[in-house]
């Protein structure tokens, strides 16, 4: 049997195969398409203080090797995320992440110590969605307020404490650099690149235009991110979580060559529900068959260490 | 690997695929033994290399075959249009709730392609319902159903009585006497067929079409605004519907 753990810090994993916010609900919804306790875990959609209704109708494009959304943060609140989801992953012995979203930095704090009262084991700080007018993005793209907010949030929380960032940034590096200094455990990149995604159709003389305006997520957006997490890595020392347009196996092994200690696969859970755990399958069978014994020997291998 | 609990991954393979009318197909898919949908539920086809599925309603189930009725608009209904007999078809599903009525007499109203899940009710329930449907012109009616839809409207009055499906209603709950009502199409019909129904104080089933990403309920993408006894809420139309409440719904 190989060992797919990953254990850096306290990022502490099974397997490297995690399945990004906003794709897989609270996990429960995946249950009827795969065993979701094989999962490295579940980063659970993002979680404000109050439920959230998001943004009006027409969220939702195809575009070219992926899609814009712009849901607006949804959800149900921090409240009826313990009482009725919680009990529901810790039952089924689901590894989870909880993804937090605030509108300010008072937000944050007052969530993240609500995960440590309730021993919720990772967080992971949401301040890169694209589709919300406050909060959030602003936080990720100034590395000084970053780096304010994530002080202040390991000031009340001791789990495992993750930043995901966006690429919708000039230099990445510095706020790797602040999520770093700050405390953070590990960062996850990317989330959303800012786009458009638009249908034309010409009937009767007129034009009929679909459009949303959000955030571009899908296999197209793989080369963005894995150029992302190799800029992070020349300059980090906590671990970066890959993601951005991970279908398959392969993608898993590009992400961990250029540094990525494990991945999130985001949109693919759209297309084919049961991917993450067909990648767990052929990772753990492409291991078994060319002799790795573990996850960090596969790395090493694929770094060229 | 084997995948223990994996009961909505399908694959099937197409028996039979035929353009029913103006830019409409009829696709019957084979499938696995255990599927069991209802009226109302939908299948979310892979279509090649697109990132989202594309849904449609079941048009009928029998001797193992699935059978859609679609209008080829897009790329990913294209896709299937030029599958062939043989082809292998990836699809998730049954998915969503399926109408709720089971016993009352019904009335089943279709509009366009979204005729199709209307007449699966019309079989479900056989003596008990009667199927009415409209469409643009007598081009746009899908050749496999016209006999077997008992009273049909057209735009241009080129097929059946002259007119929307709507201008008729009022009669037609006035000759059927309908403990329910049923219906798809597009949003302004089931709107209006909603109000009507509300006047004539007769319950009434919407089957709503929403661009849909994950066809499961994650993504939030294709929700609808409801009214639950004065609880304003978004509920998906994949997994909380396709079918709604008419009075529920925030037009």
């Amino acid at each position: 049997m190989v060992d797919l753990s990953v254990k850096r810090g306290k990022l502490l994993l099974k397997n490297p195969i995690m399945t990004a916010s906003g794709t897989f609900g609270y996990a429960d919804e995946f249950n009827d398409f795969m065993d979701v306790s094989k999962l490295g875990a579940v980063v659970t959609k993002a979680i404000s203080l109050e439920p959230r209704s998001g943004n009006s109708w027409n969220r939702v494009i195809e575009v070219t090797s992926g899609m814009i959304n712009s849901i607006g943060l949804e959800n149900v609140g921090i409240e009826k995320f313990l009482s009725d989801k919680l009990p529901v992953l810790r039952e089924k012995n689901i590894d989870f992440v909880m993804n937090l979203a605030g509108s300010g930095m008072e937000e944050y704090v007052e969530l993240a110590k609500i995960c440590e009262e309730n021993k919720i084991g990772a967080v992971e700080l949401n301040v890169s969605c694209p589709n919300v007018k406050s909060g959030c993005l602003e936080f990720g793209t100034d590395a000084k307020v970053l780096g304010e907010l994530v002080k202040s949030v390991r000031e009340v929380y001791n789990g495992c404490l993750i930043v995901k960032l966006t690429p919708n940034v000039t230099r990445i590096e510095d706020i790797g650099l602040a999520a770093q200094e700050s405390g953070a455990d590990a960062v996850s990149a990317i989330n959303t690149l800012k786009g458009l995604g638009m249908k034309l159709s010409f009937r009767n003389g007129k034009f009929l235009r679909e459009q949303v305006i959000g955030g571009f997520s899908g296999m197209a957006v793989k080369p963005v991110a894995l150029g992302v997490v190799n800029r992070l890595k020349q300059v980090l020392e906590i671990p970066v979580i890959g993601l951005g347009g991970i279908a398959s196996m392969q993608d898993v092994l590009e992400f961990l060559a250029v540094g990525a200690e494990a991945v999130q696969i985001g949109t693919a859970n759209f297309t084919t529900p049961d991917i993450s755990e067909r990648i767990i399958g052929e990772l753990t069978l492409f291991m078994e068959e060319n002799g790795f014994a573990t996850l960090d020997d596969l790395k090493e291998r694929l770094r060229g260490e | 690997m084997t995948i223990e609990k994996n009961k909505k991954m399908n694959k099937g393979e197409v028996t039979l695929i035929e353009r029913v009318a103006n830019e409409m197909f009829l696709i019957k898919i084979k499938v696995a033994a255990d599927f069991e949908p209802r009226a109302g539920q939908f299948v979310s086809i892979l279509c090649d290399n697109h990132t989202m599925r594309r849904p449609f309603s079941i048009m009928n189930f029998l001797d193992g075959e699935i059978s859609i009725l679609f209008k080829k608009k897009g790329d990913g209904t294209a896709y299937i249009a030029n599958l062939n007999v043989g082809d292998t078809v990836d699809f998730i599903g049954p998915m969503g709730n399926g109408f709720q009525c089971v016993s009352e007499k019904t009335l089943c109203v279709g509009a366009g392609v979204g005729v199709a899940p209307v007449y699966y009710l019309k079989k479900v329930l056989g003596e008990n319902a009667r199927l009415i449907a409209g469409f643009q012109n007598s081009n746009e009616i899908p050749a496999c159903l016209q006999d077997e839809i008992d009273f049909i409207s057209t735009d241009d009055g080129s097929f059946g009585a002259h007119g929307s499906i709507i201008d008729y209603l009022d009669a037609q709950i006035n000759e059927y006497k309908p403990e329910r009502i049923c219906v798809c199409g597009p949003h302004i019909v089931l709107k209006l067929v909603a109000e009507k129904a509300k006047a004539h104080g007769i319950p009434c089933e919407v089957a709503m079409e929403k661009t849909m990403a994950c066809s499961i309920g994650v993504c939030r993408g294709c929700v609808v605004t409801l009214n639950r006894s004065g609880k304003i809420d978004n509920a998906s139309v994949c997994k909380d519907g396709p079918v709604f409440l008419g009075e529920e719904i925030v037009w």
